[in-house]
């Protein structure tokens, strides 16, 4: 007899994730992806996945799997040799593999220069901690440091610097518009149609439904660009100029009763006075930064009670001082101090929309008519209850997309985005700016906890220390992070944040003055392939060829486990147990109503000889000797959930090996416990019937504005004064060093930041690399889509299939009219060069690209990937060079480069 | 009466490829066979241009002309509108698909798989050899349709009876219903809208309708 099921599951295949699914399962054959309805009016889009979900089944079945542990069994490494992987049991395996450990441990976790022995590397945006069972717990009980340095796409394709000012300024690891809320979105290359899962999409399609409006502002028309009110075609990496343009006319072509003087005078630093050093002045015995108080016509601390704050002018102090780096100090009897406010009006004064026009090449009229639209829809003075709140009502975001929010130029667009919303008070109210969740300050993922009262006035946020005795001179990771990146701080996340490149680029010759840090002994790598997501992909294949000891969990063979020594197949999405945490506000548009767990369960049999990750996790820990602290951390909550909590211990004896099953039955017996305050208990087995469990979550949790206002808080901006002392410190510390190659990052911190020309730097490294202007006369840029997040599912015919139905799909887009001139006809293969490699792909003449960009979608080039390397897709990651001169001061580079486009081949 | 009909509000469609991919799920489709998709189209030039995302597939004509031109009455229409196929007197001539205005049929002359000859469990498991040199398209789902009408669900609104395409959607562009219940999603959605249907000079009448923007509050 016929049985069919529909089992409940989730997918987080890609950073906008968890959504949650069902798959019908016929006579133990998964034969169907279907959403989740259960889901209703609880998940954001009402239980719906995005197209990458319906490829699971392919990803299951798929013939090209690694099924068995694999060796390596030529001890030659490199693109050219072929690796000679031979089955072995998994006894061999973890055997071989564990007593390599067993060594490595023995000669202590650090190497004689300090830096750890183990090197671990995890794909797209964290997304694999949802899949990596008890990993974690693993690593946990490894007992020392691990690196995390050597990124496989943090820092060059992720939102980088968004992630740190983000978080910095407001909690906003990730930001969004409150889309639920919102009435105009401007979005400058957010292509969150493509890559922000159901849930952007449900909520920006409501949006539409309901008037909003959207404005697209982007080089080349995206697939977000096509669903928007309008598209606005702008030279690639000078979206500051439109910025700092949209800010001169809220600025200078209104009066200042139009922004929200409220919100700028009580929730910002705008009346903060500063001295002529540049640094606020303060009261000298509190050391308190001062502001001028209108109503009794004196400098008093900013949170003295019952005053109200000049916003504008210049005042004369008396008594104060300033505090530089260093703990430099400027005593004044009698000082002039300007409000950080004017500071940054004066800096704005000389930005108008015509001078930007000159920078980003769009109509001065269309930046005034945009800032104006954006300024009549923040119903300035408007309030909504919110959860029996009163709250500010702004309906106007700004939002920012890759490569305007990452390397040279993201500072400014981040500064000049959440200034924006400042101005018109939209920044973490409802129907505003908002962030979603926390990466880099503790508690992680809450960004309601971790907003607690520090220095000056402001949310606490530890940066990584510069001062004499404090900075790392000596760096603990090889991408050294804590020496050059004092924003991203010191957090589980923060050494993957920091400049990831460097890491690949100092072990094959670090600059002068710096050590050039060891191999690791051990690199292990999950679901991630640098060798594809990278940059300057030649470059980092020959570095991961030298890595002495290389362990991969492999789906397939791939271009970065190509060099491994052995290949573990992991049991993937359908095939495997965890329990993870859903809802709450997390990442891109997860935010939810509702927080809670779900379980990802075995749907079919584990493929050949594929194991759980659970199972691996616990037999690493055994054969290397670390059972007790792997259950220990395992019982703090390294699987997911603390497994003992208020009134509830299902903590697992650390003594005797627990099965798979009994590990994720704690978890989700603890996690249900937790949640309901101990009104339900729910089983393993009870979990993989329902799926998931939730609880309400407070929508006035969405907001950061009413906690901020609860501690008394003001949001760092617009003056960055202390980031300026830290990175005034820091190149004090470089220098001491004799370090002198990272001067041009260490003028990235200007307390109010000015235009930079950031597309000349690109023609100076065209310069710097040998090539000239005249022979790459295009912008070279990528784009998300929505079948490919990131490198994700390459391997899945549907994928492909259905993505050929999207314009541009594995094509090299280009203008249409430049073609023409070009001789290029669609379909004819063309070659896109820059100095640093060469792709080909098929032309695909389009309308909806400036003239003077090249634009690849997705991240391809394989050529040891199954299915993937036939394709024959180009990739802009093998034409963008690992640039220390395009690196920014957060660490990140850009997806940008000049290239050239010339036909090698009429359409086959 | 009741005439099944499909809405796409082409304000809301993002070009994802959800309902496309949900179709060969639900469907299991050979590769390359795509019942429903969602076409990609650039309307206008530099710089004035928008990106126009048309899903598509059979439309389910009234006046169909791929079963006027059947010759073995393979193709019929059921009282509820649905324009089916029976693969068992289908000769496989494709008259029906050169009539077909909207290139809605597909016809697969050898079986063929994701990953070359050998089929996957999935694939072995709904492969079905009367699909092999006869005509195909999209049936609204009708297993689904029929199977939730049987439990006393109304396709359109309840999950079980409605098309996979219609469930999947993301951006809720997708809308199913009978379009002569004044009350069903899809005669609700273009009560408010302004909509057209694709070649709908050609007579078919189609029972696939394109909503392009919200009506004027005063005429709603």
């Amino acid at each position: 007899m016929t049985e069919v099921r529909d089992v409940p599951t989730y997918c987080y295949n890609c950073v906008a994730g968890p959504d949650l699914m069902k798959v019908r399962v016929k006579d133990g054959v998964a034969i169907e992806v279907k959403p989740n309805c259960d889901a209703d009016g609880i998940h954001p889009a009402n239980g719906k996945v995005c197209v990458k979900a319906y490829g699971l089944i392919q990803k299951a079945y798929n013939p090209s799997r690694i099924r068995t542990p694999m060796k390596r069994s030529n001890p030659k490494k490199g693109r050219h040799e072929d690796p000679g992987f031979v089955p072995i049991s998994w006894d061999q395996a973890l055997e071989e593999i564990t007593e390599k450990m067993r060594a490595v441990r023995e000669q202590g976790l650090q190497d004689e220069a300090g830096l750890p022995r183990l090197a671990v590397s995890f794909g797209h945006g964290g997304t694999p901690s949802s899949y990596m069972g008890t990993l974690p717990a693993f690593l946990s009980s490894w007992g020392g440091p691990i690196d995390f340095s050597f990124g496989s796409g943090q820092g060059v394709g992720c939102t980088h610097s968004e992630h740190l000012y983000g978080e910095y300024w407001h909690r906003g690891f990730t930001v969004c518009a409150d889309t639920v809320n919102t009435n105009y979105v401007l979005s400058f290359g957010a292509n969150l149609d493509a890559s922000g899962g159901p849930c952007a999409t449900w909520r920006h399609a409501e949006a539409r439904a309901r008037g909003a409006k959207r404005v697209q502002i982007e080089p080349h028309l995206s697939v977000t660009g096509g669903a928007s009110a309008q598209w606005v075609p702008i030279k690639p990496k000078t979206d500051m100029a439109f910025m700092f343009g949209m800010i001169n006319v809220l600025l200078f072509e209104h009066t200042r009763d139009e922004l929200d003087i409220p919100f700028l005078r009580d929730s910002t630093a705008s009346p903060y006075l500063v001295g002529p050093q540049g640094h606020y002045l303060r009261d000298p015995e509190s050391g308190k930064p001062l502001v001028w108080d209108t109503v009794r016509d004196t400098a008093v601390a900013h949170d003295t009670p019952d005053i109200v704050p000049a916003l504008d002018g210049s005042f004369r102090v008396l008594q104060t001082q300033e505090r530089g780096p260093d703990e430099d100090r400027y005593d004044y009897d009698e000082v002039e101090g300007r409000t950080a406010f004017s500071l940054m009006a004066d800096v704005m004064a000389e930005y108008t929309p015509e001078w930007a026009q000159s920078m980003c090449d769009v109509p001065a009229a269309t930046i005034r008519e945009i800032a104006n639209e954006f300024l009549d829809n923040a119903c300035i003075g408007e309030t909504v209850e919110v959860d029996g709140d009163t709250l500010p009502f702004r309906p106007v975001a700004v939002v920012l997309g890759k490569t305007v929010s990452n390397g040279w130029g993201a500072y400014q667009c981040c500064w000049g985005r959440t200034m924006l919303a400042v101005l018109v008070g939209a920044l973490e109210v409802p129907g505003g700016t908002l962030g979603t969740t926390t990466r880099l300050n503790k508690p992680l993922g809450d960004r309601i906890a971790s907003c607690t009262p520090g220095d000056d006035g402001f949310m606490a946020t530890p940066l990584n220390p510069t001062g004499k005795d404090t900075w790392e001179k000596h760096p603990s990771g090889r991408n050294a992070h804590k020496s050059l990146i004092p924003i991203v701080g010191s957090g589980p996340w923060s050494q993957a944040l920091g400049p990831s490149h460097l890491a690949w680029m100092f072990l094959e010759g670090a600059p002068e003055g710096w050590e050039r840090p060891s191999y690791p002994d051990i690199w292990i790598i999950y679901r991630s392939n640098p060798g594809i997501s990278f940059w300057e992909l030649d470059t980092v294949v020959a570095t991961a060829a030298k890595m002495p000891f290389t362990v991969a969990f492999a789906y397939t063979i791939d271009e970065t486990n190509y060099m491994a020594d052995y290949l573990l197949p992991d049991a993937p999405d359908l095939e495997s147990t965890q329990l993870i945490r859903i809802g709450g506000t997390k990442f891109v548009e997860q935010i939810w109503d509702h927080e809670g767990l779900a379980l990802r369960q075995p749907i079919v049999e584990p493929q050949g000889d594929s194991r759980d990750m659970t199972w691996i996790a616990t037999e690493l820990a055994k054969r290397t000797g670390l059972m007790e602290p792997y259950y220990k951390a395992i019982n703090r909550g390294a699987g997911g959930v603390p497994l003992k909590g208020d009134g509830f211990d299902y903590s697992l004896d650390p003594s005797c090996e627990h099965s798979v099953d009994e590990v994720w039955d704690a978890a989700c017996k603890a996690g249900s416990t937790a949640y309901s305050k101990g009104e339900v208990t729910h089983d393993l087995d009870w979990f993989k019937e329902h799926g998931f469990y939730t609880i309400p979550y407070k929508r006035e949790d969405w907001y950061l504005y009413p906690t901020m206002r609860g501690h008394g808080l003001r949001f760092e901006l617009p003056y960055q004064e202390r980031l300026t002392r830290s990175g005034q410190e820091l190149g004090r510390r470089l220098h001491e060093k004799g370090v002198n190659w990272w001067d041009s990052q260490l003028k990235e911190y200007q307390a109010i930041p000015h235009w930079h020309d950031v597309p000349a730097l690109y023609e100076e490294e065209l310069e710097r690399s040998g090539g000239k202007s005249e022979d790459y006369p295009f912008w070279g840029i990528t784009a998300k889509s929505a079948q490919y997040a990131a490198g994700n599912n390459v391997t899945i015919q549907l994928m492909n299939e259905v993505g050929s139905n999207v314009r541009g799909h594995g094509s090299v887009i280009m203008n249409a009219g430049v073609a023409k001139r070009l001789g290029i006809d669609t379909g004819d293969m063309v070659e896109v060069s820059s100095t640093t490699g060469v792709t080909r792909g098929r032309a695909e003449p389009v309308q909806g690209i400036r003239p003077d960009t090249i634009c690849m979608v997705g991240q391809f080039d394989h050529w040891a990937t199954p299915y993937a390397k036939e394709l024959g897709f180009p990739s802009l990651n093998t034409l963008t060079p690992m640039s220390l001169e395009l690196t920014d001061a957060t660490g990140s580079g850009a997806d940008l480069v000049r290239v050239s486009v010339r036909a090698v081949g009429a359409k086959a | 009466m009741t005439r099944y009909v499909m809405v796409a509000d082409l304000q809301l469609c993002v070009g994802c490829q959800t309902c496309t991919a949900a179709c060969k799920s639900a469907n299991s489709t050979l590769p390359g066979v795509q019942w429903r998709r969602v076409m990609d189209i650039e309307v206008g030039e530099y710089p004035d241009v928008q990106r126009v995302f048309l899903p598509t597939g059979c439309q389910h004509c009234a006046d169909a002309p791929c079963e006027t031109v059947c010759p073995t009455k393979a193709t019929y229409t059921r009282d509820d509108g649905i324009v089916m196929i029976d693969y068992d007197r289908c000769i496989g001539c494709a008259y029906c698909a050169v009539a077909c205005p909207y290139d809605a049929r597909y016809k697969v002359e050898e079986k063929r798989f994701a990953y070359g000859d050998e089929p996957m469990p999935h694939e072995e498991q709904s492969y079905n050899d009367n699909i092999i040199g006869v005509s195909q398209k999209c049936n609204f789902c009708v297993d689904v349709i029929d199977a939730g009408l049987a439990q006393g669900l109304t396709p359109g609104v309840d999950p079980d009876a409605t098309p996979a395409c219609v469930n999947s959607c993301i951006s809720g562009a997708l809308i199913f219903g009978d379009r002569d219940d004044p009350e069903s999603p899809a005669s609700r959605a273009l009560e408010k809208s302004e909509s057209f249907r694709m070649h709908e000079d050609a007579g078919t009448d189609p029972g696939f309708y394109y909503i392009w923007s919200n009506k004027a509050e005063e005429t709603v």
